[in-house]
């Protein structure tokens, strides 16, 4: 919303404050303004002249040569523009004068001609066209006839006014409006506002000759005036300033004073041609199933039951409250008006807007709260101003339905001044919170205790004791508000076991270097294709883009777009990880919320950046088992690995995480299709589901003693088939010796294939470890377990002691 | 005649003593003491050729060779020791290395900015008693507006452009669901006190300070007598353990549904420290969250009298706060993911 100065300061004595101090008062009450700026964006020296004759340019075809009457004197002016013509008024910048953007106007030639000066258009002198008439905005701008030769046009143009911007919350729709600006700034300032006693409509006598019949209670009043005549159409230059200083687009007198009165009152107005409307007679219903109506911008817009109209017997003539129908509009030939003034409800004129994309003033007004007690007053104020300005003539009084007064009665709300210095935590005196209320146009009435405080229509938002707290503080000032303790029991937090568990993954994973990244969990189906994830993805009904228009399914394209972007970006590799949601769904829409799963994902991509002691070198499987490895173990859980089937990841080189036979996660390499299809050639890729995590973790420790006895290690190597895997000697070792016995630990330290081993083999290298908690070993039992396992191993796996 | 072998001796151990001293690595030194002291050294054959003498003149001279090999060993033991030491100086300097070559690399990783500012926070306000409890990402109408005191057709609910999956079910626009979830889970126990960190959804399009996805930290404190100032004790020691002693907070009159009344928060700037700046438009002082008392509409719809208990109840973005706080002018960087960027963030 923006906001005059000038215009408040009609109503209001703002004497000694600033507008910059103004804005400071509205903001620490809780309008926040967002700007101040000046009218006038830098015009200096410019006067109003007057054209007194027009040559063509000896020289060049598009220039004219004018002599301007500056007040006294006279200049020969060289100007461009198509539309000047002996006798227009216009704004005529003089040698030395200032235009915004750092223009100076010097005397200058033109092929041969000297200007003193120039004639200038709305734009040159700053002002935002797009809320001028097109026959304002373009060309030079011509003034009207009687202003004063050779006067400064800053204070003719209203250029000395400042516009506030103030950045309204949803709830204050009584400050739409200048009247109620001055109602909230006058309970700011503490300064009596200045408002006419009463607006002196001049009413015609006798019985409206409209008619108005309301069909629907989403409009619960409606007023109407008819106005004969309306002999002049040019707004004056006064209004049509007020209109731009408020960001409100002048386009004809009477259209000009419905806008000016809804921002002065906050009651948005409707005219309408009244030999449009049929039988004189207006409609307020439903729309039609199947009904059209052409609205005010030339858009055919098809209508539905939901949607309230303005009609006469006939035909649609309006979107109620929303905008107007173009067959109604008011034109040049227009000679009666029929003005509305009337109440909709908010929330049927709001989902009308959003059905339609339309967003009118008047639309947000009527979202927001209208004042009840505006509708009369705003339709008199249209009145008084069409029959000064337009010269137009009321025809019979103003036509209200229901025909009695509104019965809207103000609010009143039972009050403890106790109660409220013990809720804002800070001691206003009883007499400052009474006056806090005055201030505000509130009733105040004392009572035993509370008091009773009668809240005016204008002020919806004030329902309830808090609404009335809020009031006394924002006035007395947030800043009195103390910052006190609470007196809380001492409790230990009881934070989820479950958070704590990504705080621990995170760091470990910190600690072992992989970089946590966050990604965007709205993604396509498109980029989940390669992947081919299960179930059905999780649809927005309205996106925003094609790219984000599902919910993801799976982490790992997430993770491969950051890869790829880094590939693309000069970084050679990375290990990276997401702790976040996929979200699951069966079928969509479903008659369950999707489910959310919390994941950890984690991607090696690209070479290690290589250093003196290692050569740079592709990132694999086995970089991720050990960091799969690390992080169990830091969880104190114990899985196994088994080969799996992900038809993303490559065949043979992938494995899920099993925990008592059930997987907590897995991990592969990506397959070599699906790398590409993400543009990062080899990656590999690891997930654990953080729910199972949680429900295994362990940080329990319980120390066992250090063995007294020494331990004897024993190394093989033996060859073995290549298809082999490692972990089927070493669950062979155990099975043959038992894992209560002496056996402690085995461990494959050494994989060889080359010079010695067979063509098809491999030469696997495994530590044995042997300790008794009773006693030292003896060699001679040593060898017997070891002949046992190598018996057991050529046995299973044709395992051969390498020469 | 025996001083012919006297001169003669005398010449031996000068002359061994000379080139002694030239003898220039273990092997010539070697070399020496086999030449000098060796079975066919003069003066092994000296003291073979002994025998023809005089015993008188043997003996005499007996004692004269021994106290020259004598001399000569000695000569010989130190010559190795400096020798050998010299060697094991050289040695040891043939065995310098670069010291300004990197160390083995332990990789270190990096946390993200926004789990950073989160688990401070999250340390802050566990320390002054809150549990941190978390929720879905996917709400209903009901929990996401209703409940709040933002009914259907409500311009409220343009503050916030809400992504819907269905009629009824969105993308939670604010963590603050979690505030009637966490009443109606206490079912009526106090105090509360609880924060609420996750990943929140709107409508905006993504520019250097819109991101449609960003994650939100929601407080709530609920219990009998809980006034305003309170909240405003509670974000100042927020504040102070955030930023630093000297922090202030600042309350302005604001508007949400679901507080009353409602304020915005700010800091003092924490670029200038107040002074006024580019980052606070020069007005010393930065927004950082929304707060305020929570409505008695929502206490009462869950399921706490509003006549008995008040609450307060805040909001802050945890991106703003990561921006703020490290000097990032612009949030896609938050989500870009790019490791030069990340990598940043390296050091603790």
């Amino acid at each position: 919303m923006r906001a005059s100065y000038k215009w408040l300061a009609e109503y209001l004595d703002l004497a000694g404050l600033s507008p910059a101090d103004l804005a400071d008062r509205l903001t620490s009450a809780g309008l926040a303004v967002d700007a101040v700026d000046p009218l006038n964006r830098g015009v200096e020296g410019v006067v109003i002249g007057k054209v007194l004759d027009v040559r063509p340019h000896p020289q060049a075809d598009r220039l004219k040569v004018c002599q301007v009457d500056v007040g006294g004197r006279q200049l020969e002016i060289v100007c461009g523009a198509p539309n000047v013509a002996p006798g227009l008024v216009v704004p005529v910048a003089l040698p030395g004068a200032k235009l915004p953007g750092g223009v100076e106007i010097r005397i200058a030639e033109f092929r041969g001609v000297s200007s003193h000066g120039m004639l200038c258009s709305a734009d040159e002198l700053g002002l935002e066209t797009r809320y001028l008439p097109k026959r304002d905005a373009e060309g030079l701008f011509v003034l009207p006839a009687d202003l004063p030769l050779g006067a400064d046009v800053v204070p003719h143009l209203h250029l000395d006014d400042v516009v506030f911007d103030l950045d309204l919350t949803p709830n204050r729709s009584d400050c739409l409006s200048i009247r109620g600006l001055v109602h909230e700034l006058s309970a700011i300032l503490r300064r009596p506002h200045r408002f006419p006693a009463s607006v002196a409509a001049p009413e015609a006598d006798g019985e409206s000759p409209l008619q108005v019949r309301l069909e629907t209670p989403r409009c619960p009043r409606y007023e109407a005036q008819l106005l004969d005549g309306a002999e002049i159409r040019e707004t004056p230059l006064w209004m049509k300033m007020r209109l731009l200083a408020m960001g409100v687009r002048s386009i004809d007198l009477v259209v000009d004073v419905t806008n000016y009165v809804m921002l002065e009152w906050g009651q948005p107005l409707h005219a309408f041609d009244a030999d449009a409307i049929a039988q004189g007679t207006i409609v307020v219903r439903q729309a039609r199933e199947g009904e059209r109506l052409v609205t005010l911008d030339g858009q055919e817009r098809a209508l539905t039951p939901d949607m309230m109209v303005i009609a006469d017997p006939e035909k649609a003539i309006g979107l109620a409250g929303v905008m107007g129908g173009e067959n109604s509009e008011i034109g040049p030939s227009t000679r009666r008006i029929a003005l509305e003034s009337a109440r909709f409800d908010g929330a049927s004129i709001r989902r009308t807007g959003q059905a339609l994309s339309l967003r009118s003033e008047a639309q947000q007004r009527f979202e927001k709260g209208v004042d009840p007690a505006a509708v009369s007053s705003a339709l008199h104020r249209a009145t008084e101003l069409l029959v000064q300005l337009a010269g137009s003539r009321p025809v019979g009084a103003p036509r209200r339905v229901p025909p009695q007064a509104d019965v809207s009665k103000p609010t009143v709300i039972s009050f403890s001044p106790h109660a409220c210095a013990r809720f804002l935590g800070v001691d206003v005196p009883e007499g400052e919170m009474r006056a806090c209320f005055e201030a505000l146009g509130f009733g105040v009435e004392h009572g035993e205790g509370a008091w009773r405080v009668e809240v005016p229509t204008r002020r919806p938002d004030i329902q309830a004791p808090a609404d009335l707290y809020e009031e006394v503080a924002r006035l007395y000032g947030y800043h009195h508000i103390p910052a006190t303790s609470m007196r809380l029991p001492v409790e230990a937090p009881e934070s989820s076991g479950h958070l704590m568990i990504v705080r621990k993954v995170r760091r470990a994973l910190v600690d072992w270097g992989l970089c946590e990244v966050r990604t965007y969990a709205l993604t396509s189906p498109e980029a989940e294709a390669p992947i081919a994830p299960s179930g059905v993805p999780v649809a927005l009904l309205r996106p925003m883009s094609d790219d984000r228009r599902v919910l993801r399914r799976h982490l790992l394209p997430s993770l491969a777009e950051v890869a790829r972007h880094n590939l693309a970006h000069q970084v050679p590799g990375g290990a990276i990880f997401e702790v976040g949601k996929m979200f699951l769904a069966s079928s969509w829409p479903q008659q369950a919320l999707p489910e959310e799963q919390q994941v950890l994902g984690m991607l090696w991509f690209g070479e290690t950046e290589g250093n003196p002691f290692e050569r740079p070198r592709p990132y694999d499987f086995y970089d991720a088992k050990g960091v799969c490895d690390a992080l169990l173990a830091r969880l104190g859980i114990r899985a196994a690995y088994q080969a799996s089937q992900h038809v993303y990841l490559h065949p043979g080189r992938q494995a899920s995480i099993e925990v008592n036979g059930a997987p907590v996660g897995f991990l592969g390499e990506l397959h070599p299709d699906v790398g590409e299809a993400y543009d990062v050639k080899r990656a590999v890729y690891a997930q654990f589901d953080l729910d199972r995590l949680f429900s295994l973790a362990s940080s329990d420790v319980r120390v066992r003693p250090i063995p007294r006895h020494p331990a004897s290690r024993r190394d093989l190597a033996v060859v073995v088939p290549s298809e082999l895997e490692s972990q089927a000697l070493i669950d062979s070792a155990w099975r043959t010796l038992g894992d209560g016995g002496d056996l402690r630990l085995v461990r494959v330290f050494d994989v060889y294939t080359g010079v010695g081993v067979p063509e098809g083999h491999k030469s696997l290298a495994v530590a044995l470890w042997f300790q008794s908690d009773e006693r030292t070993l003896t060699d001679a039992e040593i060898d017997q377990a070891v002949v046992a396992v190598l018996r057991a191993w050529e046995e299973a796996f044709g395992a051969k002691l390498r020469a | 005649m025996s001083d012919t072998w006297r001169h003669e001796l005398e010449t031996i151990r000068n002359e061994a003593m000379a080139s002694l001293a030239n003898t220039s690595d273990s092997k010539a030194l070697n070399d020496w003491r086999i030449e000098v002291l060796g079975k066919k050294s003069a003066l092994s054959q000296m003291s073979k050729a002994m025998g023809s003498l005089a015993p008188e003149d043997r003996r005499a001279l007996g004692e004269a060779l021994n106290r020259v090999r004598q001399e000569l060993e000695q000569a010989w033991r130190s010559r190795q020791a400096e020798m050998e030491a010299k060697e094991k100086a050289l040695r040891l300097e043939r065995e310098r290395i670069d010291v300004t070559l990197p160390g083995r690399e332990v990789p270190l990783g990096a946390m993200h900015p926004i789990s950073r500012v989160i688990e401070e926070i999250e340390d802050i306000f566990m320390s002054l008693g809150f549990s941190v409890v978390e929720g879905p990402e996917v709400e209903t109408d009901h929990y996401n507006f209703e409940l709040l005191n933002i009914p259907k057709d409500h311009p409220a609910r343009d503050m916030q452009d809400t992504f819907y999956l269905t009629e009824e079910w969105l993308l939670r626009t604010h963590t603050s669901p979690m505030q009637v979830r966490t009443m109606e889970r206490m079912r009526g126990r106090t105090p509360i006190r609880v924060i609420v960190p996750g990943r929140v959804y709107r409508r905006d399009e993504d520019d250097a300070t819109h991101s449609h996805q960003f994650t939100q930290i929601e407080g709530l404190v609920v219990d009998e007598g809980i006034r305003m100032s309170d909240l405003k004790g509670t974000l100042e020691a927020f504040a102070k353990a955030l930023f630093g002693p000297s922090q202030r907070v600042r309350l302005r009159p604001s508007y949400f549904p679901f507080t009353e009344p409602s304020c915005e928060v700010d800091l003092v700037c924490v670029s200038c420290g107040g002074a006024g700046c580019r980052t606070c438009k020069g007005t010393g002082w930065i927004e950082i969250l929304g707060a305020g008392m929570v409505h008695p509409r929502v206490l009462d719809m869950s399921g706490y009298d509003s006549a008995r208990y008040t609450g307060f109840a805040f909001g802050l973005g945890a991106e703003r706060i990561a921006m703020l706080r490290y000097g990032i002018s612009d949030i896609r960087m938050l989500y870009q993911n790019d490791l030069r960027f990340l990598r940043q963030f390296r050091h603790a």
